[in-house]
């Protein structure tokens, strides 16, 4: 093809792509909303609902009346107060001592590195119920049993893996150039590290964070077997409600009030993700 | 940044460690773990905390639910025992005590024989299974069934009854698995008595001999596998009590066993149908049996929860133990108000056929999940 | 001082404070996992007698002569493995349109596919039942048209599955975006110009690059789902059962502890055998990338 036929055919090839692009997002999109949105619905509709036997398309009878008892009950407060603030505290902890420790595994050369490295693997690899009862056994001669800070203890070291493997590799993926540049334009460690280095290592760091918030928050084993009888989280509130009080319906009102604020997050984060990601794509 | 992130966890760090663990745990709280499902929750907040709180204002119930969940929490009391540390534990309110293996032995448990309690003596001896328990209340497995798919006249009442309306009906019938719950479980040892001339004083809590009393389980076993083809799926076992009133609820299957006390909750709270129908086998009923409350020897407050077990013995409680939740009273109906027991006193059963807990639990779950499980599979 | 000798003396210099930087984590995982694991390992390689301790491999020979826990640890590798599969076939596509496209749908799609985070297993494992149980939600659509029912996946092998990739999938996705991230938009216009097609981008540009970030993304999955407890249980078959159900069986109903620590030792011993093939793909990649 000659050039001016090339540069004619451009625009038209572009229209074409930008269409086929999008036929590929509109394919996904829709496969996509019914294998996640399917489920995500009918716990919506549960909610509801106070009696949907089959056949009936529609329930039988909706009402308000689980949300009148979900609303008023005190556990629920006290649960909510009880997860948000061990996610936070754990999340933030986790930030503070595993993103130093990211940086020194990727950036750094010490004895043992790639051993210490895959000590996080054991976080993982080792099922977790039969760890968490040898742990209790631990904790109870600590003290650390029925106790908000034994929980985060141990909630923090099953955050260390991602917190400190999701950010290593993009830290070994920051221009190295870049940085060299910028200091041998009199940049201080601390500035390049600042506006080189940590912009384009945000995107992972803000998933690791992401991560760890939201599984600490709907952890059950540990808060379970170490902060029994005085830690109740929401998510062991929802498997009481949903294993022994019968009806399905209290933990869909349950779940349904924690998606507005999950929502919030995700959209909030996903604008940052997004960006980022976006933005390097447009070769910004 | 690196450096100053690092002295600030190292501080936080060693906060964290030199935290007074013992501050934390309120001296007057009594935490009792509860086993049962909401109804019993209910009853505990609801009646057994204002009249023990009212008898002993300086302590206050902690009402746990610790359902399909409680070992965790036995096993933490029995690594506590012979140190000083409080496992924040002080009653279980039902719990085998021969669990785990050698926990008697070890002394973990309160002998309630020797403890004086007052009302100890008005037990009803039928309910005593073990010096270490103290029963509360009774219940007992019944089946569930669809009165739009099978008339009340029709509902078997035998053992070979059941087992030729479930071929005659193939895929209508399911149970839980026998680990996941009591309905399920009190099904499979029905079949281990059917096997073994119907007769339960066979099964005691002290004449499990490996081998030779494995040899009685197979044979309900063989019951088992023989009726397996024609359950749900075939071969599919739900995971839990409540699973399979839900697969009761949306007419999947017309007949399941269920506990008697949960299942007329989920009529009254709309889960089943005001078409359900409830029937007993007459030959021998299923087995259910009598809530054993444990208390371990090393509870942070002994004596308080001593005067709370004495309370839930109290003819008030046991009046109410029938009244709200349906259940039969652990107490003697001789100790009870006259017109209660006019009116319920027939509705229990002379005694409740009983399984005992203990080492048969394990060769029955086991044996279970080894032989009638796999035996037909999807 | 000459350079050479400052050089060596600023690599000298580096290595404490990188080990600092590791330090405290290094110590947690030491001190409440690697150590109670160590208990553990020793409790099943260890008998008590009169005498006192000595070494015995009873508990091992038992688990690999007993053909219903090989069976059971069998069902967890195949489960296992089809959902790593699966979660790769299905975020690799979302990725690589999330990375590519600058279509306004790519919003909706990525806030859809993280949404999981926030489900619980307990609720999304009832929420399956109602959906895809018997006479659940779908059955109720298709009867109302008059087609017939679902084969239902509930209480087979594939109730698991399907609750497990629905579970895992925003993790997968977020670290296959994050790896996707090392490949430039500037990379595959080259290609494209010298006349590479869809396949041959795939494979020859993206996939190189994104190799361990793929390696990364099933290594995470695999060893969470070894101790998936939740979703196997309630939506799984009674026989044979995953690993994490079976291992809290054996402690709570068998009463047996140390066969159940023999499970969570052998499952350990297989996900560590992936952890290894991670870990030395990445020194591989370290030590190209260095010289």
């Amino acid at each position: 093809m000659s050039m001016p036929a090339l540069r004619r055919a451009g625009p038209a090839s572009l229209g074409l792509s930008r269409l086929r692009a999008n036929g590929a997002g509109i394919t996904i999109a829709a496969l996509l909303s019914l294998f996640i949105l399917t489920p995500l619905v009918n716990v919506a509709i549960w909610a509801f609902t106070e009696i949907w036997r089959y056949p009936a398309v529609i329930p039988q009878k909706f009402g308000f009346r689980f949300w009148g008892d979900v609303l008023s009950r005190g556990d629920v407060h006290l649960a909510m107060t009880t997860s948000l603030s061990l996610a936070a505290i754990v999340t933030a902890l986790s930030a503070l001592i595993c993103l130093p420790a990211s940086y020194a595994f990727a950036r750094m050369d010490f004895p043992g590195r790639n051993l210490f490295f895959m000590s996080f693997l054991t976080v993982y690899a080792f099922p977790k119920f039969g760890l968490y009862i040898t742990i209790a056994t631990i904790f109870l001669g600590l003290g650390l049993i029925g106790n908000f800070w034994g929980v985060v203890l141990i909630q923090l070291v099953s955050t260390l893996m991602f917190m400190v493997w999701i950010p290593v590799s993009a830290f070994q993926n920051v221009d190295r150039r870049q940085e060299e540049a910028a200091r041998d334009a009199g940049a201080s460690p601390l500035r390049v590290f600042w506006s080189i280095t940590l912009p384009q290592v945000l995107p992972a760091i803000s998933a690791a964070v992401l991560l760890t918030f939201v599984n600490t928050f709907y952890e059950t084993e540990v808060a379970w077997l170490i902060g029994a009888p005085e830690v109740r989280t929401v998510p062991l509130l929802m498997v009481r409600f949903i294993n022994s009080e019968l009806v399905v319906q209290y933990g869909a009102v349950l779940s349904l009030l924690l998606w507005v604020p999950s929502f919030v997050l995700l959209m909030l984060v996903r604008r940052f993700l997004g960006a980022q990601a976006l933005g390097r794509a447009l070769g910004a | 940044m690196n450096r100053r992130n690092l002295f600030r966890s190292t501080i936080a760090a060693a906060a964290l460690l030199a935290m007074p663990a013992a501050a934390m745990a309120d001296v007057n709280r009594i935490d009792v773990y509860i086993t049962g499902d909401s109804n019993i929750i209910n009853f505990w907040n609801n009646i057994i905390k204002p009249a023990y709180e009212k008898a002993n204002p300086q302590y206050t119930l902690n009402v746990v639910s610790a359902r399909n969940n409680i070992a965790p929490i036995v096993d933490r009391a029995l690594a506590a025992l012979g140190s000083d540390v409080d496992p924040q534990v002080d009653i279980f309110d039902e719990n085998d005590p021969n669990l785990p293996k050698g926990a008697i032995e070890k002394g973990l448990w309160v002998d309630f024989t020797k403890a004086g309690l007052a009302n100890y003596g008005k037990l009803n001896p039928v309910t005593l299974e073990t010096d270490y328990g103290l029963p509360y209340r009774g219940t007992q497995v019944v089946l569930a069934y669809d009165t739009t798919k099978l008339k009340p006249e029709d509902a078997p009442k035998t053992w070979a009854e059941l087992v030729a309306w479930m071929k005659a009906n193939p895929g209508q019938f399911t149970h839980n698995r026998p680990d996941t719950g009591g309905s399920g479980g009190n099904f499979v040892r029905r079949a281990i008595h059917e096997a073994n001339g119907r007769d339960p004083s066979l099964f005691r809590i002290d004449n499990y001999v490996a081998g030779e009393s494995d040899e009685r389980l197979a044979k309900g076993f063989e019951l088992l596998k023989e009726i397996a083809p024609y359950t749900y799926g075939p071969g599919s076992y739900s995971g839990d009590n409540m699973q399979s009133i839900q697969l009761l609820a949306q007419g999947v299957v017309t007949m399941v066993p269920v506990w008697s006390d949960m299942a007329l909750d989920a009529v009254n709270k709309g889960v089943l149908p005001e078409t359900t129908g409830f029937t007993q086998l007459t030959d021998l009923a299923f087995a259910g049996g009598f809530a054993d409350m444990t208390v371990p020897t090393n509870a942070g407050n002994l004596e308080a929860t001593m005067k709370l077990a004495d309370i839930v013995l109290s003819p008030e409680v046991q009046t109410k133990v029938v009244t709200e939740i349906g259940a039969f009273p652990a107490i003697s109906w001789e100790h009870l108000p006259q017109d209660l027991a006019a009116k319920y006193a027939a509705m229990q059963p002379a005694s409740i056929p009983t399984f005992p807990g203990g080492p048969w639990v394990s060769a029955i779950s086991d044996g279970w999940f080894r032989t009638v499980a796999p035996h037909v599979t999807r | 001082m000459s350079r050479a000798e400052a050089t060596r003396q600023d690599t000298k210099g580096r290595r404490p404070i990188g080990l600092l930087l590791v330090a405290v984590p290094v110590f947690l995982v030491l001190s409440l996992i690697v150590w109670p694991v160590a208990l553990s390992v020793f409790d099943t390689l260890t008998v008590e007698t009169p005498s006192g301790v000595t070494l015995s491999l009873d508990a091992y020979r038992f688990f690999f002569s007993d053909s219903f826990s090989l069976r059971n640890l069998w069902m967890t590798v195949q489960v296992a493995a089809i959902c790593t599969a699966l979660l790769l076939a299905i975020s690799l596509p979302i990725a690589l349109y999330l990375r590519f496209s600058t279509s306004r749908l790519t919003g909706y799609i990525q806030a859809l596919a993280l949404f999981p985070l926030f489900v619980p297993s307990i609720l999304l494992a009832y929420a399956l039942i109602r959906t895809l149980g018997p006479n659940g939600t779908v059955d109720i659509l298709l009867s109302a048209v008059g087609l017939p029912k679902l084969a239902s996946p509930y209480l087979t092998i594939w109730g698991p599955i399907i609750g497990l990739v629905w579970d895992n999938l925003p993790l997968t996705l977020l670290i296959v975006l994050a790896g996707l991230g090392n490949v430039s938009r500037a990379s595959i216009d080259a290609a494209r110009d010298v006349g590479a097609n869809r396949v041959q981008l795939l494979r020859y540009i993206i996939l190189p690059r994104i190799r361990s970030t793929l390696l990364v993304a099933a290594s995470f999955v695999i060893l969470g789902l070894f101790s998936a407890f939740t979703l196997p249980y309630l939506l799984g078959p009674a026989v044979p059962e995953m690993m994490g159900p079976f291992m809290r069986r054996t402690i709570i109903d068998v009463d047996d502890p140390l066969q159940a620590r023999t499970q969570a030792v052998v499952t350990f011993l297989i996900c560590a055998a992936f952890a290894y093939f991670y870990v030395r793909s990445i020194a591989r990649t370290r030590r190209e990338q260095s010289s």
